[in-house]
């Protein structure tokens, strides 16, 4: 028989059994489609927090969580971390172990986009010596220092409403409501990091912590308040002065009582393992997903087999040799089978999009789609399987249609 | 083909089935002997096995003693019996003969594809008019009254001119009308191709139009070949 019309026959039978077809091709779909979903999003996340990571090297903030910490720092959410004192900033950067330091303050915002105070060395920080610099301006130019001047990262700029010339007011700023409160002029735009950071509205540290001095100076009069200088710093970047040095560095902060340092990139690797063992439950839900579509896919290909009996046996009286009627059986669930796997595929790529898209929103952080073809594993195990027991259920269907039609 | 030459040659011919209580005879056959053309009327008591001995000739089952030998050669092995049918046998059952997802042209052209016949489309759509239902050749066998499918099924049968025509009780589903023709259609067409014709039925109508008579009988002692030559 031609290959032809083994394919006829097959499509025939599964478009006229169209409930069953459709009902393996669904549950397949979305079995399917949750496995590459879930591997994408957690592979894409990921890659795109490491990628956040990247131009972090050392942090140095206030003693507490040092997933706090990072999450504060790099990825800019969470409840921010207490601050450190200004000395301890001057400190670091006069520390020979240090190549660099950046202090930045955290706690303002501006409609939910994180108002960054910082220093012009950030523009220096680079994530690998021969980069050019991390942080770069498209439009515009870099705040002056001492001035109520603001920079937009990108996606503070896409979509805060906010232009380059602009004047806004901060949340603390609002609160405060006194006279020494002033509106920032957006001054500059910054280009994309494809991070966190894009979210972020970069203004002179100094500026912010006259602003908060005030603020104190309002709420907590009757309070005394520090004797020093009374200026913070919430967390400060540290590029050391080589590599040895930043092992060095942070062996003594380890007794520190006020401070820690973490190394962000190992620190987020820590973290993944602790997101690591949610996948691992979550992928076992998938994995039972999967084997319940299966069994379900089993379940209807048996079945409309053993409805197709009567058939069977009078295309073995016609002729049709036994290894044909098996293969047109197999043809049919492996059909079946084959949509559902790659209608799947496509449900969780597009799913995965999906969610990239509004991680992307509210983090920006930026997922990256592997192009590794990795999550078809699921498809393909769910495939082989799947078409293997259909050769089986075939293969049974086909020995119990020996028995001779009257 | 000469008179002296028989097509089909059976001898001692016994079929059993292994059931819990012991062995079930289903068929004795003591002998037979047919040439091409001829027609043969296959009757008997329910039980006493018309449809077994269709079912042997068409290499569906094996004996369990005896021989059948068909154009001077015993009847394939299992393996090849896919192939024998395909070539040498058409089958036409009381009913529900045609593959209920496919429409009449269809059922033809599969059986046709199966068989290996040359110009299938033309010789379809010839034995479909010939047989007066080539308007409902787009019909699905749901669509179509039960004298319209046995129609259809020996259509079907003889798509590939087979030596060996079997027919199990093709009309006792039918009315009379429908039954005469069936029954005529299915004499003429196996006449024209010169098949060995094998009517299994209990139905004295049928069994007059038959010029040789096969009697079965569920004693065993009894059995034997009561038909004799026209
Ligand atoms: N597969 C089988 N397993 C066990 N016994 C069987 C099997 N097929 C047939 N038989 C038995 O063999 C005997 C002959 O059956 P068969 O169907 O050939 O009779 P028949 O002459 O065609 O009867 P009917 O006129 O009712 O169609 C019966 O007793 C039947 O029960
Ligand atoms: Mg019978």
């Amino acid at each position: 028989m031609k290959s032809s019309t083994k394919l006829f026959i097959a499509s025939r039978h599964l478009r006229s059994r169209a409930f069953q077809t459709f009902s393996v091709v669904a549950v397949v779909a979305f079995s399917v489609g949750l496995a590459v979903a879930l591997f994408l999003v957690s592979q894409g996340l990921q890659l795109g927090l490491v990628h956040a990571v990247e131009p972090f090297e050392l942090i140095v903030g206030a003693k507490g969580s040092p997933y706090q910490l990072l999450l504060n720092t790099v990825f800019l959410q969470d409840a921010p971390i207490g601050n450190i004192g200004w000395e301890d900033y001057a400190e670091l950067s006069d520390d020979v172990r240090v190549g660099s330091a950046v202090p930045l303050g955290f706690g303002d915002s501006y409609r939910g986009y994180p108002i960054i105070g910082t220093v012009s060395s950030l523009l220096d920080v680079r994530v690998r010596p021969s980069d050019p610099p991390w942080l770069r301006i498209t439009q515009g130019r870099w705040f002056e220092e001492g001035r109520f001047e603001a920079v937009l990262g990108a996606q503070a700029a896409a979509r805060s409403g906010l232009r380059l010339g602009d004047g806004f007011r901060t949340s603390h700023g609002i609160v405060a409501g006194d006279e020494h409160s002033e509106e920032y002029r957006v001054v500059g735009i910054a280009e994309t990091v494809q991070g966190p950071w894009d979210r972020a509205i970069f203004v002179p540290l100094e500026i912010l912590q006259s602003v908060h001095e005030h603020e104190h100076e309002g709420e907590h009069e009757s309070e005394s308040e520090s004797e020093g200088e009374g200026k913070e710093v919430t967390t400060v970047l540290v590029h050391p002065a080589s590599y040895a040095d930043a092992y060095r560095l942070a062996v003594s902060y380890q007794n520190d009582s006020g401070k820690q340092l973490i190394f962000p990139a190992q620190t987020a690797i820590r973290l993944f393992a602790l997101i690591g063992r949610g996948e691992a439950f979550l992928s076992i839900v998938v994995y039972a997903v999967e084997a319940c579509a299966l069994l379900t896919t089993l379940l209807v290909l048996y079945w409309s087999g053993a409805a197709r009996s009567r058939e069977r046996m009078l295309l073995r009286v016609l002729g049709l040799p036994f290894k044909t009627l098996v293969f047109i059986s197999w043809l049919e669930g492996t059909i079946a089978l084959s949509t559902g796997a790659f209608l799947g595929e496509l449900l969780g790529r597009a799913g995965a999009h999906a969610a990239f898209s509004l991680l992307g929103e509210a983090t920006a952080i930026q997922p990256t789609v592997p192009l590794t073809l990795q999550e078809c594993l699921a498809p393909l195990v769910l495939l082989s399987v799947g078409s293997l027991s259909t050769l089986a259920v075939a293969w049974r269907d086909a020995r119990n249609s020996e028995e001779p039609p009257r | 083909m000469g008179l002296s030459n028989p097509l089909l040659e059976i001898h001692g011919l016994r079929k059993e089935y292994m059931q819990p209580g012991g062995p079930v005879q289903a068929l004795y056959l003591d002998f037979l002997e047919a040439r091409a053309g001829d027609a043969i009327a296959v009757t008997g008591p329910s039980g006493s096995g018309k449809t077994t001995l269709l079912h042997l000739l068409a290499a569906l089952v094996r004996p369990s003693q005896g021989s059948i030998r068909f154009d001077g050669r015993d009847l394939p092995a299992a393996a090849y019996s896919a192939r024998w049918r395909a070539l040498s046998v058409g089958y036409v059952f009381q009913e529900m003969n045609l593959l209920p997802d496919f429409s009449l042209l269809e059922n033809l052209l599969i059986a046709a594809e199966i068989s290996g016949v040359p110009r299938a489309f033309d010789r379809s759509l010839s034995l479909l008019c010939r047989l007066g239902i080539e308007d409902l050749r787009y019909r699905r066998p749901a669509k179509l009254s039960l004298g319209e499918q046995q129609r259809a099924a020996v259509a079907r049968a003889v798509l590939h001119a087979p030596p060996l025509l079997l027919a199990d009780e093709p009309t006792a589903s039918l009315d009379a009308e429908n039954a005469g023709i069936v029954m005529n259609l299915l004499l003429e067409l196996a006449a024209e191709s010169k098949s060995l014709l094998l009517v299994a039925t209990h139905d004295e109508a049928v069994k007059k139009r038959f010029p040789r008579v096969v009697e079965l009988t569920k004693n065993i002692e009894k059995t034997g070949q009561r038909g004799n030559l026209p």
